[in-house]
């Protein structure tokens, strides 16, 4: 064997080995890709909420057209519950229990879109949550101490409240503006005297909370422009409020033209203290049952100031000091200044009137306009804890972070697509968290498996507590969410069961006190439901049947009397298109006429024990 | 060799009555059940005259086993038990008062023979519950009998049977009635 040998394969062993040890088989330079990967994985861990522990916000968000109210947590997105508002709902028998049915008042379906929590000293509170239904002209209530829709009220004069609801800093007002206007009482009116007949028109409601019941307290009658959003002042604005128009070109035809045509449209500026004294002292018409007053005649309560065209959102600061406006068609925010905006009132200092409303010089109270390169379509303002604005971006689909003293462009961030609103944490608040904003997008193009044509939207979650915005996480949504309110989870106290109230209209206690009365054709069942049975008539043969004649009226109440944590009762009966539910300790009522003969099975629809398969009876109608 | 209690053997017997007569108001014995269901555990607390704690869940677990239900009708110790207390409480203060050193023995047999039937009476009680279960229940069941302390398993429940404040007082009753036998030793 020739000597270079043993030396060459001992060179070629080494250099082989010393490959497999330490060689880089990765192919060329690392791309951002994989940095991304390690940032997902602290993503991860951060919306990440292992099991035992529990969520820090509940983010309230409206459900739009579907008519409910979608409660998530944050941060981990996960959608705890929908609570139906404006629709009826199977699962749990809202619209179908007496009570319920005769509060959507033969509505199927209703517009949800901004929800506003309870505020107390300009804090949300926690204790209910307000909603508006642009389609039906009503309002909403929904109990935060256990999630259930609490009043509703169809609102007189009103063309679809979508400029609410947000309220005022004591939640001494509930504010609804109109959309689209229309004449009073809806008479009809031919659109050519759109300016002269239709109205806008505000609605100020108001919530005994002990009573759980709303109030129209009085109706503010404006020029038929389209009020679209609103908000309250805070602190030294405490007594104001403030609301984008558009069409103040008073188009009635093919708006996307011609209602934007003016380069300026206005912020109304209302005074609700002083339009509240009016109206105490009598100053109002009655109209369709609600006080309605013309700020018009009344000065001191109503000022316009001129903003870019079309402009949607309009935001007050949490100190109360300032409100921006974001237009829609005009791609800037503007600051205005609440102080100089008193100021050029006190002083009489007006550019002009419209329509009876003096109009203050936009020069003098305008702070900054905002106008960061190539952002299009600014929407609505968010804020932080540190003096920072962050505005969803609806046409170039971003977030933009600024400072409100400066105008300084801090940070942008991209989303995905088309965000509407977004909500930060205690964001609408005078002292917001600063933690997590949530961007409420329209669109989701391929961004979750495909479910036909129809994407679903999304919400993304982005990390505001840094520096820079950091996106974290996203979820697709149920159509369709406009708007949302996030609140720390130790603000809201829910109950765990319904008290035993012996002295409830219709409840029964104990098994050996129900019974079924006949009344002539009316028959009262009085009954309980426990686990895992039915009683309506504890001395009966079968205390779990009923048993009517056909073309009787049945009044069916039922009490839970399991009261035990998460024990919730359904009621089902077949073929009659009925299923309510009782929760722990609550007594809810039925109502319908037995117009068919048969035999009708009952069951308990909500799943309940071991033996919740046995929890049922029967509806025996006897024909005529 | 004076017959008089000390003063210090009086105020034993004096605080003897205090503790037995403040255990009325605390509970004497319960028992905590858990669950996969009932990680919080529910409760059934025994005071001398009533009963507390999650009764009418517990109840209505138990129809499932066709046990009969708890309430504080059906112990009717819990309507004369107090009354039983205080008048011990009572017996107490006279022999302090009377000051015989030959009646010290009347709180130890009390308490002893006091104890020895409360114990008796509960286990009479946990023995018919557990035992006399309906026939028709849903859930057949082995006939048991809880432990008047310790731990048990029944289906899916773990229950912790434990004697609580109103029985330590009583303990401490009893300690102090025994505390004469050693302050009159010389005498």
């Amino acid at each position: 064997m020739k000597k270079w040998v043993p030396a060459a394969s001992g060179l070629l062993a080494g250099f082989m080995a010393a490959t497999v040890f330490f060689a880089d088989f990765s192919t060329g330079p690392k791309g951002t890709a994989s940095n991304d990967n390690n940032a997902n994985k602290s993503n991860a861990e951060k919306v990440y909420v292992p099991y035992g522990e529990l969520d820090e916000y509940y983010m309230l968000s409206s459900g739009g057209h579907s008519g409910q109210l979608f409660v998530y947590g944050l941060p981990s997105m996960r959608k705890i519950r929908t609570v139906p508002v404006f629709s009826p709902d199977p699962a749990t028998g809202y619209g179908f229990d007496t009570k319920t049915k005769e509060m959507l008042g033969g509505y199927t379906w209703g517009d949800f879109h901004h929800p506003a929590i309870s505020e107390t000293n300009g804090e949300y509170d926690g204790k209910f949550v307000f909603a508006n239904d642009v389609a039906n002209n009503r309002i909403g209530v929904v109990d935060l101490s256990n999630f259930h829709t609490a009043d509703i009220m169809e609102m007189p004069n009103m063309g679809g409240p979508h400029a609410g609801t947000f309220v005022t800093q004591n939640t001494e007002y509930i504010v609804m503006p109109t959309r689209f206007s229309v004449p009073i009482g809806k008479e009809y009116a031919p659109l050519d005297e759109f300016e002269e007949k239709y109205k806008g028109v505000v609605s100020m409601v108001t919530f005994d909370q002990e009573k759980k019941k709303l109030d129209m307290s009085y109706q503010i009658m404006l020029p038929p422009w389209s009020y679209d959003l609103s908000d309250a002042g805070k602190k030294v604005s405490g007594d104001w409020i403030v609301m984008t128009t558009y069409n103040t070109e008073f188009a009635t035809t093919n708006n996307e033209i011609n209602a934007s045509q003016n380069d300026r449209d206005y912020i109304v500026l209302l005074n609700w203290k002083e339009l509240e004294k009016k109206v105490a002292a009598g100053e109002y018409e009655e109209v369709n049952g609600a006080k309605m007053i013309d700020p018009r005649k009344h000065k001191g309560s109503i000022y316009a100031v001129p903003v870019a065209k079309s402009p949607h959102g309009v935001d007050v600061t949490p100190d109360g000091t300032r409100f921006i406006a974001s237009g829609k068609l005009a791609p800037l925010m503007t600051v205005f200044s609440f102080e100089k905006a008193f100021e050029a009132i006190k002083s009489g200092d007006f550019e002009t009137e419209k329509f009876g409303i003096p109009v203050l010089p936009y020069d003098k109270i305008v702070e900054r306009e905002v106008d960061p390169p190539g952002a299009l379509g600014p929407l609505h303002t968010q804020f932080d804890d540190r003096g920072n604005a962050y505005n969803t971006m609806f046409i170039s689909s971003e977030i933009v972070k600024w400072k409100i003293d400066t105008g300084e462009i801090l940070d942008r961030t991209p989303v995905h697509y088309s965000p509407g609103h977004s909500t930060a944490t205690e964001g609408d608040t005078a002292s917001p968290d600063g933690k997590w904003i949530v961007s409420l997008n329209k669109i989701a193009k391929d961004n979750f498996l495909s479910v036909g044509p129809s994407h679903p939207e999304s919400m993304e979650l982005i990390d505001i507590s840094g520096d820079k915005m950091s996106l974290t996480y996203t979820a697709p949504v149920d159509p369709e969410p406009h708007y949302a309110q996030t609140i720390h989870r130790d603000k809201i106290k829910t109950i765990k069961i319904y008290e035993k109230d012996e002295k409830r209209e219709h409840s029964v206690w104990k098994q050996e006190d129900t019974r079924i009365e006949r009344k002539g054709n009316e028959v009262h069942v009085y009954g309980i439901a426990m686990r895992s049975k039915f009683v309506f008539d504890a001395k009966a043969k079968r205390p779990d049947e009923i048993k009517v004649n056909q073309g009787d009226k049945v009044i069916i109440h039922l009490t839970n009397i399991d009261l035990d944590q998460d024990i919730t009762h359904g009621f089902g009966i077949m073929d009659h298109d009925l299923n309510y539910e009782v929760q722990p300790g609550q007594t809810s009522t039925i109502e319908f006429t037995a117009e068919k003969a048969g035999t009708f099975p009952i069951y308990c629809t909500n799943f309940c024990s071991a033996l919740h398969q046995e929890m049922s009876g029967y509806l025996l109608v006897e024909p005529k | 060799m004076a017959k008089k209690l000390s003063a210090g053997s009086m105020a034993s017997l004096i605080g003897a009555a205090a503790l037995i007569f403040a255990s009325i108001k605390f509970p004497w014995w319960g028992m905590k059940f858990f669950a996969p269901q009932y990680p919080e555990g529910l409760d059934i607390i025994v005071y001398p005259s009533t009963l507390d704690g999650d009764i009418d869940i517990v109840n209505g677990l138990n129809h499932y086993i066709g046990m009969a239900e708890f309430s504080n009708e059906s112990f009717p110790e819990l309507q004369y038990l107090p009354g039983l207390i205080i008048g011990l409480a009572v017996i107490f203060i006279i022999i302090a008062l009377l000051r015989r050193k030959s009646l010290l023995f009347v709180p130890v047999g009390l308490l002893v023979v006091g104890g020895a039937l409360g114990i008796y009476d509960m286990n009479r009680w946990l023995t018919k519950f557990g035992t006399e279960l309906d026939p028709k229940a849903p859930i057949e069941l082995e006939p048991f009998v809880p432990p008047i302390i310790g731990e048990n398993i029944l289906a899916n429940f773990v229950t912790h049977s434990y004697f609580t404040t109103g029985s330590f007082l009583l303990g401490a009753a009893f300690l102090l009635t025994l505390l004469p036998f050693w302050l009159e030793r010389r005498k």
